[in-house]
């Protein structure tokens, strides 16, 4: 048998640090379902879905309860849905979001992403269709999540769909303005769009991908936060450099990791469906205690957002990714730290105490794993201006060859100060102060494209 | 012809037990086939499996390592075993749990989970136990391949430990296995 210790130290892991499988998700080939109209189109769909993701949610609970660790959330995510949707128009787009949501139904699952398009370097007359679908889709569905891929460091970034994202983003805040704007939480504008991201709102089934597959997102930095404050109460914080504490998190990532791993390869074996990736993204959630926020606090900042915050950002990414990486036969997706602000109580109370402003984000969005993600902003920011602040966020992504995302939030009829809440995962905050508004118009309306970066060119 | 024997060997530990006990094994000729050792609280255990040649008795093992001119000298058991080896060093049953169980110290704590384990028919493959600040903690190694349903034995467990005021916890041996080790999943 292990050591006694080991085994405590796992069981420390799961009893006080809530360990677990954050989410398996199914990533779903539509490319197949593809019929000369609508309607038969969404029959194959749901049919296909349904027959691949029958056992999918019993499985995964078959399997946490086997081995003692929870699936958290069981998701779906298909291809990119304007591909399966060429040549449809934007009422036939809407249909096909209510069969996704049908379909996620019959699964059982909370959530199912791939309603989204790829148009780094250009539109087609459908994508523009799709785009346009956007408000009302998922505004008539609960479970479906949308994301649009705008800009690579391979081809640059497409001005004439930011111009289009930025009005999508005010126009589905407005169409959900009962919710606080909740339709523009389930959107995300990408740079780099990863085709095997398990999260949502972001999680599509790539092309290049086969028919389908599994993916798992690993437990949250929960786990990291109290194995660093057992360090730190053990050894005491004077014994200690920063360097031990990246190797704290790279070990809690190991085993994490590892947790994902088996029980991801199980559900695999169990369905016969390939396993896909682990993605090692530190996904917060509202709930006390799973906040990111709170190890930049106990890495050293007494406010998130101070001088030092983006440093630590940087450490903690780093280490995350080097701890799960020899852990998995294959790591994928986003795979660091996220920050979405609305998801993390503690990043969320930074907002509220002006301790973490846009510009601060943004910075620290520059060595996370992925961008401006959840933040709630003035509904009165008009639509260009929340394209421009995409652009910038997008050209992090494209200059520095990593994957960016925006989701912002422009909350109807609240300024910055006041409070939204979304309730559940999708979590609550302040709404944060947007500086320069209006300032950016002549920007975004020259249209175009911002040409691909000079180190794209490695042919 | 040879036979086999199981020898068990207590002592106070300090260097030089294993030199001892190996070095009159082989004085007697005999082949080493396993060996397992424990230490707690000062005092060694040791169980050692071995051939020897068909005219050496288990009494002449006896008196031969009882001959080791040793501090506080060995108490020891060598009985001859029927039958070839078992399969010994195999890999653990699917259905390996580990089971901890922490809580405030007193007695037959192991007694009322040993029982426990006993009337569902499970085998306890292996425990530890430790007592820290007046809490105690076994940790047990469960074979459940005789148990039908998890589901309704973790709900039983739940009962049990809520009676016994004791928290319990129960993992697949897999999850310790990937977090502690570095294998192929």
């Amino acid at each position: 048998m292990l050591r006694p210790d080991q085994i405590l130290t796992t069981v420390e892991m799961i009893q006080k640090e809530n360990l677990d499988v954050r989410t398996v998700t199914m990533g779903i080939n539509l490319l197949d379902c593809r019929s000369g109209d609508i309607r038969g189109t969404c029959d194959n769909i749901e049919r296909k879905i349904g027959g691949l993701a029958e056992n999918f949610v019993p499985t995964c609970d078959r399997i946490g309860r086997k081995l003692g660790i929870p699936v958290v959330n069981k998701r779906i995510s298909v291809t990119p849905i304007a591909l399966v949707g060429q040549g449809f128009k934007r009422a036939d787009f809407i249909e096909l979001a209510k069969c996704l949501e049908r379909a996620a139904d019959r699964a059982g699952i909370d959530i199912l992403g791939g309603f989204s398009a790829q148009v780094e370097k250009g539109l087609t007359e459908s994508d523009r269709e799709y785009i346009l679908s956007i408000p009302e889709a998922l505004s008539v569905t609960e479970k479906i999540c949308a994301s649009i891929n705008i800009a690579s460091s391979q081809k640059g970034i497409n001005m004439d769909a930011l111009a289009m994202v930025g009005q999508t983003v005010k126009d589905l805040a407005e169409i959900t303005k009962e919710s606080g704007g909740f339709g523009a939480a389930k959107f995300v504008v990408f740079c780099n769009q990863p085709g095997d991201n398990p999260f949502m709102a972001g999680a599509i089934h790539g092309t290049g991908e086969a028919d389908a597959v599994l993916n798992v997102g690993v437990s949250g930095p929960g786990v990291i936060s109290r194995s660093l404050e057992r360090l730190i109460a053990n050894k005491g914080a004077e014994n200690l450099l920063l360097d031990d504490l990246a190797d704290e998190i790279k070990q809690t990532t190991y085993r994490v990791t590892r947790c994902g791993e088996l029980v991801g390869r199980q559900v695999s074996r169990e369905l016969g469906i390939e396993f896909g990736v682990v993605d090692l993204s530190l996904a917060p959630t509202p709930t006390v205690g799973d906040s990111v926020g709170e190890i930049l606090h106990i890495l050293g900042v007494d406010a998130i957002g101070a001088p030092g915050s983006t440093a630590i950002v940087a450490m903690l990414n780093d280490a995350v990714k080097k701890g799960g990486i020899f852990a998995s036969k294959a790591v994928g997706g986003l795979s660091g730290a996220f920050i979405p602000v609305m998801e993390d109580a503690v990043l969320a109370e930074a907002v509220g105490r002006g301790e973490l402003c846009l510009e601060k984000l943004e910075a620290m969005t520059c060595v996370c794993s992925v961008g401006l993600d959840m933040v709630a902003i003035p509904g009165s920011v008009d639509a260009d201006t929340i394209s421009a602040i995409i652009a910038d966020e997008m050209a992090i992504g494209m200059i520095n060859n990593k994957t960016t995302a925006a989701r912002l939030i422009p909350v109807p009829g609240k300024e910055a100060g006041e409070h939204v809440s979304f309730g559940g995962l999708f979590g609550a905050s302040p709404i944060m102060p947007v500086r320069n508004v209006g300032k950016s118009s002549r920007f975004v309306n020259w249209g175009g494209r911002i040409p691909a970066p000079v180190h794209s060119f490695k042919n | 012809m040879q036979r086999q024997m199981i020898i068990s060997v207590l002592a106070e530990d300090r260097p030089g037990i294993i030199a001892e006990i190996t070095g009159a094994i082989f004085e007697l000729k005999g082949d080493l086939a396993d060996l397992s050792q424990s230490i707690l609280c000062g005092y060694l255990t040791m169980t050692l499996i071995v051939t020897f040649d068909d005219d050496i008795s288990p009494d002449d093992v006896r008196a031969k390592i009882a001959a080791i001119k040793a501090k506080n000298g060995y108490d020891i058991i060598v009985k001859p075993m029927n039958g070839p080896l078992p399969d010994c060093g195999g890999e653990l049953p699917e259905k390996t749990y580990i089971l901890t169980v922490q809580g405030k110290n007193k007695s037959g704590m192991v007694y009322s989970i040993s029982s426990f384990c006993f009337q569902r028919n499970i085998n306890i493959l292996d425990l530890s136990t430790t007592l820290k600040d007046d809490r105690y903690t076994m940790v047990l190694q469960l074979d459940l391949s005789k148990v039908e349903d998890i589901k309704q034995l973790r709900d039983e467990l739940e009962v049990h430990a809520r009676q016994t005021e004791v928290q319990v916890m129960m993992q697949h041996y897999d999850i310790f296995k990937v977090t502690n080790e570095v294998t192929l999943i």
